[in-house]
């Protein structure tokens, strides 16, 4: 059961990965790409370490400060991003 | 499955490589390495549980918080430099 959960969690970020990065290829301006793409990444990347998390708990304090790190660093990113790109556009 | 799984993941990394090598804008660049670094680091987070060996989940998590602390202070620097160069560097 835990293992079919821990496969389940990692096919669902794989989906979002594949849902949040194609839109990277197509015409849309760049501040809705680092929209999909940063909140996509985020969620399907917890998702797998999620995953990985139930398929093996011994490595709870690594997979945490993993879990942690994408939580609050990659959110920090896209807000950086965004406010730099956005001053180049303006200019 | 872990095979599948593993070719999922590598066949979405293509994608923002790929973005990287065709964008000619700086900040869709940008993007494409900050989403090429965030699943970068969740396969060799992966790949270290399978194997269950700690030292490689320690490199993945050190790439997940410095890289994006470096990609924060590259953008940061690219926009200082878009300021102050009349062109604008990188268009």
């Amino acid at each position: 059961m835990v293992e079919f959960l821990s496969y389940f969690c990692m096919v669902v970020g794989l989906v979002f990965w594949f849902w949040g990065t194609w839109p990277l290829l197509g015409p849309r301006s760049v501040l809705f790409k680092l929209h999909t793409l940063s909140v996509a990444d985020i969620l399907g990347s917890i998702a797998i370490v999620f995953g990985l998390l139930l398929k093996i708990p011994k490595e709870l304090p690594l997979l945490l400060l993993a879990l942690l790190s994408l939580a609050i660093w990659n959110t920090i990113l896209g807000y950086v991003l965004a406010y730099c790109a956005r001053r180049s556009i303006n200019q | 499955m872990n095979g599948i799984l593993f070719l999922g993941m590598f066949l979405c990394l293509l994608i923002p490589i790929y973005e990287a090598w065709k964008a000619d804008d700086i900040w869709q660049k940008m993007l494409a390495f900050a989403s090429i670094q965030t699943k970068t680091s969740i396969m060799v987070l992966v790949v270290s549980v399978f194997r269950d060996d700690w030292m490689i989940g320690v490199v993945g998590v050190l790439i997940l918080s410095v890289g994006n602390a470096a990609l924060m202070l590259l953008a940061n620097v690219v926009k200082r430099l878009n300021q102050v160069s009349e062109r604008g560097f990188y268009g």
